[in-house]
This record gives structure tokens, sequence and C-alpha cells, in this order.
């Protein structure tokens, strides 16, 4: 037997009791959760009626109608987009990032004080402050209205808060590894590659779910820089949606299910690696 | 004060995973109890057990009078000292002593007066103000201490308190908690893998092995007379030795047969073991110390061997030598070497595959020895322990 | 020994500098000036546009809605996230799918939360009929048309979405206090309430500064749900800063206006969670 358990692992009445209410509370939290899902299969006239029961027959063609989308194009091509920026973003993060938590971990020093400090105010400015000189900006650089700008943008918007994470998690990782591959002949780079990063997963599981949902649920700049182009993401795609099918909640609900479900999907791969990540970061 | 009770203790977990099986021992009010034993042997498990820490499964422990099975650690009166200290790292030196005490809602005066009496009475009185991570290891693990001793229980619980401390420190720390629990006298259960530990801290030990008792009793008892294989080779460092030959009767007397020679077992010997009679022209392990062999027959029974090595060791010198025989290779012996550190297993196993075995015998410092030098190395018969090679069973009275 | 180096941290300073930092020095600049989208000019007007936001009746307004949004969103999504992950601590089984459950919230785009809720409280919409259901019809109320219940169903709404968050971030603190600890606290024999109180929260100090600051920040620049929620109506009484500054800036067009309202936010959502991470970070230190 390796090490004898710990945990007191007792689980009387009032456990079960515990756990009991507790599930209870879960299931009326998640109560708009599962509204929104019969709602996305109910028929038009039953709106309002009978809330709590998924009717019969579920309407599936809500989601073929919202698939189809409102005049200007369809759903398809807003997933498509959200995609693409969501997963190339992200990914660009993860790299610059941990590269420059990297640094800034590993060159204590004020230069590397200051820009941490920076980068923590980074986080704090509102994203309302800068979008008017933004917008100005890349649309001189032309940047405005398609991929590559919004790209752009999100990398840079969402850099503080990677950085963040990284270089907490960095900075408490022990160097023995690092002064291995040093000594074995490694170069900086190829150090980093084979023996930091790996150790980083779970920030960067934290990272990824994090930014990556900000930016996959992002409507406000995705309003201003891709409204009314074909790039549309898919919160600015619903927006205009609602606009249309004003009270019919039924095609707005699917649209917002199938926005959502990417989401959950990544979601329930990466959780765990997330509370590991955030433990780190927390005592770092 | 008060006497600690296990009766018929048993702890199995979820899954079926058996920890501790019918533990059963009386320790005594005031007594100094030390649990020893490898790692996963239940010994920690059996304290938690007793501190109320794990639930107990079958059986019954009681403190003083009192069954407690079902009562919760803080209400049992019973202090433990944990392995990494468990200090809490946010609140002063002053306050992890006190703690104990507040939560009992202890009036404020009468706090301060207890835990000052209690940091003197450890040398922490310039350490109160501060805060655990700005102490040492040795000054943490008597803070760990003086939590336990502020108020005054029934019972201490220690769990290896010392294996975080390095080697000097750790003989320095033996030493002052024995001295303390003399002077407290309080009842006390210590859990420990070091039996250098167990015997010198202990007035008893018991020694466990995979959930069950193997032996209990006073360290000298112990030492003198293992009830088993496993307790033989686990107690006393460096460890007995095992050889495995045939014991049989011969015109003038009884012989232990190895390939190549016969050592003779002298009749008062034989007298006192009247179980050997059993194993006439039988195998059995043969079990001696190497402090109860010596360099030179001095008259009395002895082997040939060759020598192998020589340490020295400063206040005595350790020869290993060599004769052909077969090795005793149990799980029982095994595992105690595996306590020792991993070369010992592969010396064992080594051994195992050859036909010879190795002896370690204390001798004085200045004698000299050559390796590949043919030796006789006494016997001192009395000290000879015999044991069954299936059960590992002492074979004695 | 080669020293790391900092070419590698380049292009993400520069992203952040160039996308985060510049352009709030440059909407710093607007804010003092006169510009609107139609013209190309922008002329200095000194503190002019402070002064119209202060005399201002809607934007006076607004300003207590963010205040009075943000700190009730701190306090109760704290305060349950908290109150949750003790529950969710230790013990129980279907601990990782309660988890997830209380989180999911989070992951749902902040515009759709204000559509789905929208839907729930509408006049006809499932919450009024559940107080019809239990008997308090006279409860029953046009939650986001009221002009004096407005605010606080956002504030329900919002504090939905950020338990969650909360939450896992505490029970990422509590994961970090050892186990020995907690036994040693069993032994010592302290009631649950004073092992909360003079160990649980005190260790949890770091996680309480993350999540106050999260939820800080974020109640004061919420604009998603606000907007899908009530648009800022009815009569204003929800309208915030943040809703605010899209409306000046992207429907009337006064840039310099708008920027001088986006400014004055950064302001007070610097200058609160600077304060706020001050005196966390303090207590943390005496750890």
């Amino acid at each position: 037997m390796a090490g004898e358990p710990t945990v007191r692992n007792r689980y009387t009445w009032r456990t079960f009791s515990r756990e009991l209410i507790v599930l209870l509370i879960a299931a009326v939290f998640c109560l708009p959760l599962y509204l929104l899902l019969v709602v996305a299969l109910k028929p038009s006239n039953q709106l309002f009626t009978q809330p709590l029961q998924i009717p019969v027959p579920p309407r599936f063609g809500n989601f073929a109608d919202a698939w189809a989308g409102s005049g200007d194009g369809s759903l398809g091509t807003a997933v498509i987009s959200s995609i693409v920026i969501t997963v190339i973003s992200v990914a660009l993060l993860i790299v610059f990032g941990s590269l420059c938590a990297y640094v800034l971990a590993r060159r204590p020093g004020r230069l590397s004080n200051t820009l941490y400090i920076l980068f923590l105010l980074g986080i704090i400015i509102p994203f309302q402050l800068s979008v008017i000189p933004l917008y100005v900006g890349l649309r001189a650089l032309g940047l405005v209205g398609n991929y590559a700008g919004m790209i752009v943008l999100w990398v840079g918007v969402m850099m503080p808060l990677a950085v963040f994470l990284y270089t907490g998690f960095v900075r408490q990782l022990p160097r023995d590894y690092e002064e291995a591959a040093r000594m074995d002949g490694a170069g900086t780079l190829r150090t980093f590659l084979r023996v930091v990063f790996p150790l980083l997963r779970p920030v960067t599981g934290t990272v990824a779910i994090l930014t990556g949902m900000f930016i996959w649920n992002d409507f406000f700049a995705s309003l201003i820089f891709l409204g009314g182009t074909d790039y549309e993401t898919l919160p600015v795609a619903i927006y205009s949606f609602v606009g249309e099918y004003v009270t019919q909640w039924n095609l707005v609900f699917a649209a917002v299910v199938i926005a959502l479900a990417p989401l959950v999907a990544f979601f329930i791969v990466a959780q765990r690696q997330m509370i590991r990540g955030f433990a780190g970061g927390i005592r770092g | 004060m008060a006497s600690i009770t296990l009766a018929n203790v048993g702890k199995v977990y979820k899954g079926g995973n058996r920890a501790v099986t019918d533990l059963n021992l009386d320790i005594a009010d005031g007594e100094f109890m030390v649990f020893v034993g490898p790692s996963g042997c239940g010994k920690t498990t059996a304290l938690r057990m007793v501190a109320g820490l794990e639930d107990i499964s079958e059986g019954t422990i009681s403190i003083g009078e009192r069954v407690v099975n079902e009562i919760d650690p803080g209400k049992r009166d019973i202090a433990m000292v944990f392995q990494n200290y468990a200090l809490y790292p946010h609140l002063s030196i002053f306050e992890n002593i006190a703690f104990p005490l507040r939560a009992r809602r202890v009036p404020r005066a009468e706090v301060r007066e207890k835990v000052e009496r209690t940091a003197r009475l450890l040398g922490l009185s310039e350490f109160l103000p501060r805060k655990p991570r700005t102490l040492s290891g040795g000054q943490r693990q008597r803070v760990a201490m003086g939590r336990a001793i502020v108020r005054e229980p029934q019972a201490f619980l220690m769990d290896e308190p010392l294996s975080n401390l390095d080697a000097k420190l750790r003989v320095q720390m033996r030493s002052e908690i024995s001295r303390l629990q003399e002077e407290l006298g309080i009842t006390t259960i210590y859990v420990t893998h070091d039996q250098v530990e167990a015997m010198t801290m202990g007035s008893r030990i018991a020694v466990m092995r995979k959930g069950v008792l193997q032996q209990q009793g006073h360290p000298q008892e112990v030492y003198e007379r293992p009830a088993n294989m496993f307790v033989a080779a686990f107690i006393g460092s460096p460890g007995m030795n095992f050889f495995r030959a045939r014991y049989a009767c011969v015109d003038d007397g009884h012989v232990l047969q190895l390939p190549g020679q016969s050592v003779r077992v002298p009749e008062d010997v034989v007298r006192q073991r009247p179980g050997l009679a059993a194993y006439r022209d039988r195998d059995l392990a043969v079990g001696v110390r190497p402090e109860h062999l010596t360099l030179g027959s001095g008259g009395g029974p002895a082997i040939s061997a060759s020598v192998v090595r020589s340490e020295m060791l400063g206040a005595e010198r350790l020869v290993h030598v060599e004769l052909p025989a077969s090795a005793v290779v149990t799980d029982e012996v095994v595992e105690a070497a595996a306590d020792v550190d991993a070369t010992a297993v592969t010396a064992l196993e080594e051994e195992s595959g050859q036909r010879h075995v190795t002896l370690i015998l204390r001798a004085d410092p200045a004698a000299r020895v050559e390796g590949g030098e043919r030796v006789e190395v006494g016997v001192v018969a009395p000290r000879l322990h015999f044991f069954d090679l299936e059960t590992g069973a002492a074979i004695g009275a | 020994m080669r020293q790391v180096p900092w070419l590698l941290a380049i292009p993400a300073i520069v992203l952040m500098l160039g996308l985060r930092f510049v352009p709030a020095i440059f909407s710093g600049g607007y804010a003092f000036t006169d510009w609107t989208g139609l013209t190309l000019s922008a002329n200095p007007v000194g503190f002019a546009n402070f002064v119209d936001i202060f005399t201002s009746d809607t934007t006076r307004n607004a300003l207590l809605h963010t205040l009075l949004l943000a700190a009730l969103l701190l306090v109760l999504s704290n305060v349950f996230g908290l109150g949750l992950a003790l529950l969710l601590h230790r013990g129980l089984k279907s601990r990782n799918l309660l988890r997830a459950m209380f989180f999911l919230p989070f992951a749902l785009s902040h515009l759709a939360t204000g559509y789905v809720w929208q839907y729930i409280f509408s006049y006809t919409g499932p919450f009024n009929q559940f107080l019809g259901a239990v008997g308090l019809t006279s409860l029953q109320k046009t939650w986001l048309a009221d002009p004096s219940w407005a605010i606080y169903t956002i504030v329900a709404v919002l504090v939905w979405q950020y338990t969650g968050l909360a939450m896992i971030i505490y029970l990422a603190g509590l994961e970090g206090i050892s186990e020995e600890l907690d036994d040693a606290v069993a032994v010592d024999g302290a009631s649950r309430w004073l092992k909360f109180r003079r160990v649980t929260l005190p260790l949890l100090a770091p996680a309480v500064t993350i999540a106050s600051t999260l939820t800080l920040i974020y109640g004061l620049g919420a604009f998603d749900q606000v907007i899908a929620l009530t648009g800022g109506g009815p009569v204003d009484s929800t309208e915030t800063l943040a809703t605010l500054v899209w409306k000046n800036t992207f429907i009337y067009g006064h840039f310099g206006y708008g920027s001088a309202l986006a400014l004055l936010l950064a302001t007070i959502v610097a200058f609160l969670s600077i304060i706020q991470m001050s005196i966390l970070r303090w207590r943390e230190s005496r750890l």
C-alpha cells in the first residue's frame, strides 16, 4: 500500500442531506438553462404555456430556422467566424502569453516588475475606454471588418489576463528542470518548448477556457468591429436575429443553444485543468 | 491521565482495502507506547482511529473508561502532533498554542498564563509573537508539541513527528520528547517507522506489519526474544543475519548442518528450546545478530567463512564475511530489508540466486582482516534464534 | 548562465501596449475635445465635457446605478460563491457535476443571458407564472418595465451569472488548505464557526482578493446584460456608465463626450479596484 489515505471518509446522514440540498439548489440554479432548451423546442404558439415541460412533439425545426438565419446571412457563417477567431486568438494568446510570462518570471528585476504591474493595470482598464481610438486606428490600418483585425484585437486585449495567469504559475515552478536542460545543451527556446511549456498545462487550460469563453461570447467588440459584415460572430448574429424575430423566443433560443453547444463541449473537456490552474495562480 | 485500550480494532476502507486487523492493545496510564513498522503497516491508521480522524470499522477503542468510537476528535480529550506539524500559518506562535484553549472558551487571563508557561517549558518564549514560517523545523516541531501540551489532555498522539528533521536534530529531539513525557506523565502513543526511535523512546513497543500486530512488549524483550522473523529482521541495526541450515542429531549432540561444515549447538541451548525437537532433520532459518558473532572462535561453536569487506565506523568495525549456505529470502525478510534501503533488497535478491550468504559481525576497531582471508566466526550460542521457514514463527519455548 | 532573452516577450508587450494602453491614452485625450463622428476636427474644450457629465441628471443617475450594481454584485456573488464552495468542498459524491452545474451560467454569453432572463421575467413569463402557482399573485410585476424594480432585477441576473465564477475561485482556494490542517483543527476541538472565522477565511485571503477584484471590475463595466434586458430603460432607470458610453458614442456620435464618460468610468474602476486590492493584499500579507 503506497500511502495511507488521510481523508475523513464519514458519509453520514448529514452528508447525504447536505448533498441533496445542494443538488436541489443546483437544479433550481440551472432552471433558466433548462428553460432555454425547452423554449428552443417549442412551437410559436406555446411560448408561455407549460413552461417546464418539454413540448411533445419537440419542434426541432426551430434549429433549422435559426440556422437559416435572418436576412443578412445564416448562423452557419457566424459559427465559422466565431470558431476561426476564437481558436486562432486563443492559440496566439497561449503562445505569446506564455513566452512573455516566462521572461517576466525568469528575469526578475525592476523592468520585470514594472511590466507586470502594467499588465495588471491592463486587466483593469475597461474596454470602453479604448474602443474609439482602437476603431479609428484599426480602420486606418485596414483591420476593421476582417478576421486579421479581430484576431489582432483580441490577442492584444486579452494578453494582460493571459500573462497574469501564466506568470504566477511560472514563478512557482522549480528551476531544476530548466537547469538540467541547459546542462544538456538546450537553447532557451528548446528549453521552453520541451521542458517548461508542458509543465504549464493546467494554466494553459485555464487561459484557454477563460479567454476562449470571453472571445466566443463577446458582443460589444464584435458588434463594433464586425457588425454588418460577412464575418459577424455568433453573438452579433443573434443580436440581429433578435432584432428581426423580436418576440419569437423559440427561434432566438434555438440560436442561443447553437451558440452555446461548442462551448459546453469544450468545457467538459478542459474543466479539470482550470481548477488546478487557478489554485496555482492563487498561491503564486 | 488515562489508559487507552484497543479491543479487536480493525479498519476496512470502501472497496475492501483492509488497513488494520484485530488489533488488541492495553496501554497503561502514563506509558509511552510506540507503534513501529514499515510504511503501510497500519500504524498511522491505528493512531488516527484513536484520534477520531478515521472511523473505526471493527472493535472498540477506550480512553480512560470511556468507549470513544462515536465521539468527535475534539471531545476525546486527546492532543496530536502531526508529521508536518500542521501549524496555522497565519497565526502567531502564541495564537497557535492558544488555539485549542480558545476553542474551549478558556478565559483570556488563563490562556495567557498557560501559553506562557508552556512556551517556557519548551524554550519558545522569545518566539511567541512570530509566525511559523520564520521558525526552523525543530522550532516548529516544538510549537506543535506546545499546542498539544497546553491542553493537559488525557493522551498524546504523535504521528512521526521527527521524520522531517535532519539526523542530529532528530537525536536531540528524541531525548527531549522522552524527558518531557516523563515529566508530564501523560499517556502517549508514538508512531514511527524508525526502529531506533522505537527502541530508545518507548517503554513498550508494538511492531506492526500489513495491519497485523506482530509483537508487543518492552523494547529489550522484543529485541532479545522476537516472535517471528519479521520482528527479528526489523528491529536492530545492522539487522539480524539469517541463513538456512539443517538441524540434525548426531552422536554427541545437535548440530546445524551447512554445506561443507557443521556447527555445534550446545546442549543447554537445545534444552531451552523444546520446540526444536520437532525440527529434527529438517531445514530451518537461523538468525544471529551481528553483535553476537565474534572474530575468532573463542573455544565455542564457530563458522568458517571468508572475509569480504570491512567497514570502519569509529567505535567499532563491521566485518562482512561470506560462507557457502542458502539465504533466507522470505517476504518478511525482504520487507524488513526494504525498510533499510533499496540496495539491501537487491543484495538479498542477488544472494538468493547464488549459494552464498553474507554475514555481518561487529568487531573491535583495532582488528585487522584482509579480504579473502579465511576466519573462524565465533557464535554466542545462547543468542541464536531459530525460525520456521514457512511460517516465520520463532522456534523456542 | 545564459539569460532568457527579452525578445520572446516583445510580441506580447507590443500587442498589449498597442491595443490596450495606447488607445486608452488617446481616449483620455479625446475626452477633452468636442469631437463628434460627423466632423473631422476635434477642438479642445477643456473640462466642458466633464461639466456636462456632472450637471446632467441622466449621467449622475447612471453613475449611481453603476455603483449600486457593482456593490450588490460584489457582495452577493462573493457571499453566495463562498457559501457554495464551502458546501461543495468535501465529501460530496457529485462534486464534479455540481461544480459544472454552478459554473454553467458563466459560460452563457452575456447577451444570451439577458435574452433568457428577459423571457423569464416577462409579464406572462415563467417567473410570474411561478409566483401565481404558489399563491403570491400579488407580487407579480412587470419586472423589467418597472422603474423601481428593473435595476434589482438586473442585479439578480448578474449575480446568477457570476456566483459560479466566485465559487470556482473559492473552491480552488479551499483546495489549497492542507488536509493536515483540517485534522489539527478537528483535534483542537474548534467549532465549525470558529474554524471558519479563524482558520478557513484568513487562509482564503488570496482567493477573496481575486474573486472580489474580478466581480468588482465586471460589475462596474457591465454592459451586455443591461442592453439585452432593458436597453437602459425604463425611463433611464437602468442606465449605467457603460451603456451611456455606448449610446453617446455609437448612437449619437458624440465621440468626445463619450470618451469623457469612458474616462470617468475607467478612473472609477481603477480607483476602486486599486483600493480594494490594496486592502486585500494587506490582509494577505498578515498571513
